[in-house]
């Protein structure tokens, strides 16, 4: 049995407090029933034990060094003790004070939150991953500094903890164990929602101390500000890969057309997420195929941060964030459109339309829309020729989280894939649309791919979502549909989501076990378009 | 960040093996990296690979798609997995000296 820890003994000394154990994860449907021959999950060499933090579960989303000395502990306790203190000051954290109030005030630790967390129930329900285990750690380490009385009082006002290294080293690893799905929020009969407070979490630590995962400071946000993507992509490389995606085109579909590149006079500023240009090039090939066939008046951006969409600060950092966010309006408006569309990137839709509401005055105030809503009232206007029958698969389709439950738009894109493919062949997931689970990837798990975080993020977070995927074109449903030489596909239209279900494909060799594959949404609607000879999807491409 | 001897240089690598700084890539520190990657030894065929993503990426600062680097070395993906077992992305970049790709990539 794996340890179920208390709150309490997220400050003992030991070198590890959890070792999950793979045998008593979450069980997986078939191909995966057989408990005794799950993949294993990767550790940690001795001497990167040697050197890094790893003594929540084994597992590093950060690579924090070590403290070598009792003082280097003490200073990083104290630097977190303050950062907490910030999040509760009118000053420092107006944006976020009111919210993160409620969440930690009214919470009556009820539970149902636990249920609804599909890292909780996927890990085969350990303890230190239970949503309000880690909001919990939070209201006490208010508690006992930020109370009156607080340390004198800690054993009768719930803030009984002793907050060491260890304490508050675990605390940095487990706020990045939660996807930020929301799930929970919609779960809690009073709308209290951990993800939040996770966040929160993640700011003290970046804003306060510099401590964000790699990935998505570094190699992110700073990136992005810098070079104008966060994948390094530069205004010169965005024209040369948009030359090759033309190219492309014409030898898919024989259309040969030059992409509006700031078009001055374009009604939309269509922004993608930089990493389909180099990772799934045909999803903005799909899209250029699509707006060109309607006719829509659009343009891309070539000015820095203006072809990537993604904002990591979403994640982490409400200064980087607000960076990222001022940026993309300032690209908009230079290029004088009246609306701004985004791509098929779900966390890019949730920062620029939603979160950065609040920081949006005045002519600043552009309109931004999803492509979902977009591209749904392009079909249904019959824009373009379809026949479903030639998206002869099996299909489920994903809800990315911050879409889907967070933006409320679930019906528009079931209305676009039931319109490209044939009757009975599309099924729904189980739960779906608001309810929906998360790919396991979300709040950038999807790209942190260092030492052995991607394991956990495939067997732990992503298994809920891949159980789901298995049982939508499981054998009660067909008992032929596995069968591996039948392609099916999960349409996925968010980078992110496309990006972790690669992972978790790969780690559980699903392609070559049961046929399942992944898309994007717009790439499935020009597949059904009849204007082309060939099909525009290929199941035999992996990349 | 970890240092590693590339005989006799000493680079900063990642925690994943990458080495830094691509300026400091030579043919030694290809052949040391192809190690890792389970490419025993660099043929003309993997040199053909691994100059043209270099090439790409001291022009533009970004990895080639992987289409491109197909494209334009003549070659299909079977035939890059062939050459390098753990992929164009890990194996073939990394051994021609570029940093970890980031981004949703």
């Amino acid at each position: 049995m794996v340890r179920q820890p208390g709150i309490k003994d997220i400050s003992e000394l030991s070198d590890q407090l959890v070792e999950l154990d793979p045998k008593e994860l979450m069980p997986l449907p078939y191909p995966y029933d057989d408990r005794d021959t799950q993949a294993d999950l990767k550790k940690l060499t001795e001497a990167q034990r040697q050197r890094l933090e790893a003594s929540l579960d084994g597992f590093t989303a950060l690579q924090l060094a070590i403290p070598k000395t009792k003082e280097e502990e003490d200073e990083f306790v104290r630097q977190f003790v303050t950062g907490v203190g910030k999040l509760l000051s009118e000053d420092d954290n107006w944006a976020f004070l009111g919210p993160l109030m409620l969440r930690l005030d009214y919470c009556a630790k009820c539970q149902s939150c636990a249920e609804a967390c599909q890292v909780f129930v996927g890990s085969g329900r350990q303890e230190i991953y239970r949503p309000n285990y880690r909001s919990e750690l939070l209201r006490r380490i208010i508690k006992k500094y930020y109370s009156p009385g607080g340390k004198l009082l800690a054993k009768f006002n719930g803030a009984d903890i002793d907050v060491n290294y260890k304490t508050v080293a675990r605390l940095a690893e487990l706020a990045y164990r939660c996807t930020l799905c929301r799930r929970c929020a919609a779960a809690c009969p009073i709308g209290v929602g951990n993800a939040m407070i996770t966040r929160e979490i993640r700011k003290v630590f970046s804003q306060e101390m510099g401590i964000a995962p790699t990935e998505l400071h570094k190699g992110g946000t700073v990136k992005h500000l810098a070079t104008g993507s966060s994948t390094g992509m530069t205004p010169a490389a965005f024209a040369d890969l948009v030359e090759f995606m033309e190219d492309e085109v014409e030898e898919k579909t024989g259309m040969r057309f030059k992409w509006p590149i700031d078009k001055k006079g374009a009604d939309i500023l269509l922004i993608h997420n930089a990493g389909e240009f180099m990772a799934w090039p045909e999803n903005p090939e799909a899209f250029a195929i699509l707006f060109e066939k309607a006719g829509v008046n659009y343009t891309l951006s070539s000015e820095l941060l203006g072809y990537d969409a993604v904002n990591y600060g979403l994640w982490y950092d409400d200064v980087q964030f607000a960076k990222v966010a001022l940026k993309h309006i300032a690209v908009a408006k230079k290029l004088g459109v009246k609306k701004i569309i985004i791509g098929e990137c779900g966390h890019a839709h949730k920062a620029i339309t939603v979160v950065a509401d609040r920081i949006l005055a005045g002519d600043n105030q552009i309109p931004r829309e999803s492509s979902y809503t977009f591209l749904a009232d392009l079909v249904e206007r019959g824009l373009f020729k379809l026949d479903p029958s030639r998206n002869n698969f099996p299909t489920t389709l994903h809800d990315p989280c911050n879409v889907v439950r967070l933006m409320g738009i679930v019906d528009p894109q079931r209305r676009v894939v039931r319109a490209v493919t044939p009757p009975g062949s599309f099924r729904e997931m189980t739960p779906h649309g608001v309810e929906n689970y998360c790919c396991g990837g979300g709040s950038g798990f999807a790209i942190m791919n260092a030492l052995n975080f991607p394991d956990w993020r495939n067997a732990v977070s992503g298994r809920m979502k891949f159980k789901q995927i298995l049982e939508a074109f499981g054998p009660e449903l067909a008992p032929d549909v596995l069968d591996p030489s039948q392609p099916k596909y999960v349409v996925a239209p968010c980078s992110n989501c496309k990006g972790q279900m690669r992972g978790t494909f790969e780690y559980f060799d699903a392609t070559a076990k049961t046929g399942i594959r992944y898309t994007g949404m717009v790439e499935l609607i020009v597949n059904a378009m009849t204007d082309f000879e060939k099909p525009f999807l290929n199941p035999e491409e992996e990349f | 960040m970890a240092l590693r001897d590339f005989g006799g240089q000493e680079l900063e690598i990642d925690e994943d093996g990458f080495i830094q700084d691509p300026g400091q890539w030579n043919q030694t520190v290809a052949t040391v990296l192809a190690q890792d990657e389970e490419v025993p030894e660099l043929t003309d065929e993997h040199w053909k690979v691994v100059n043209m993503i270099r090439e790409y990426y001291l022009k533009f600062g970004i990895a080639p798609m992987v289409r491109k680097v197909c494209k334009d070395t003549g070659k299909d993906l079977k035939q890059i997995y062939a050459l390098f077992p753990s992929g164009p992305a890990k194996g073939a970049c990394k051994i021609a000296g570029l940093p970890k790709p980031t981004g949703c990539v």
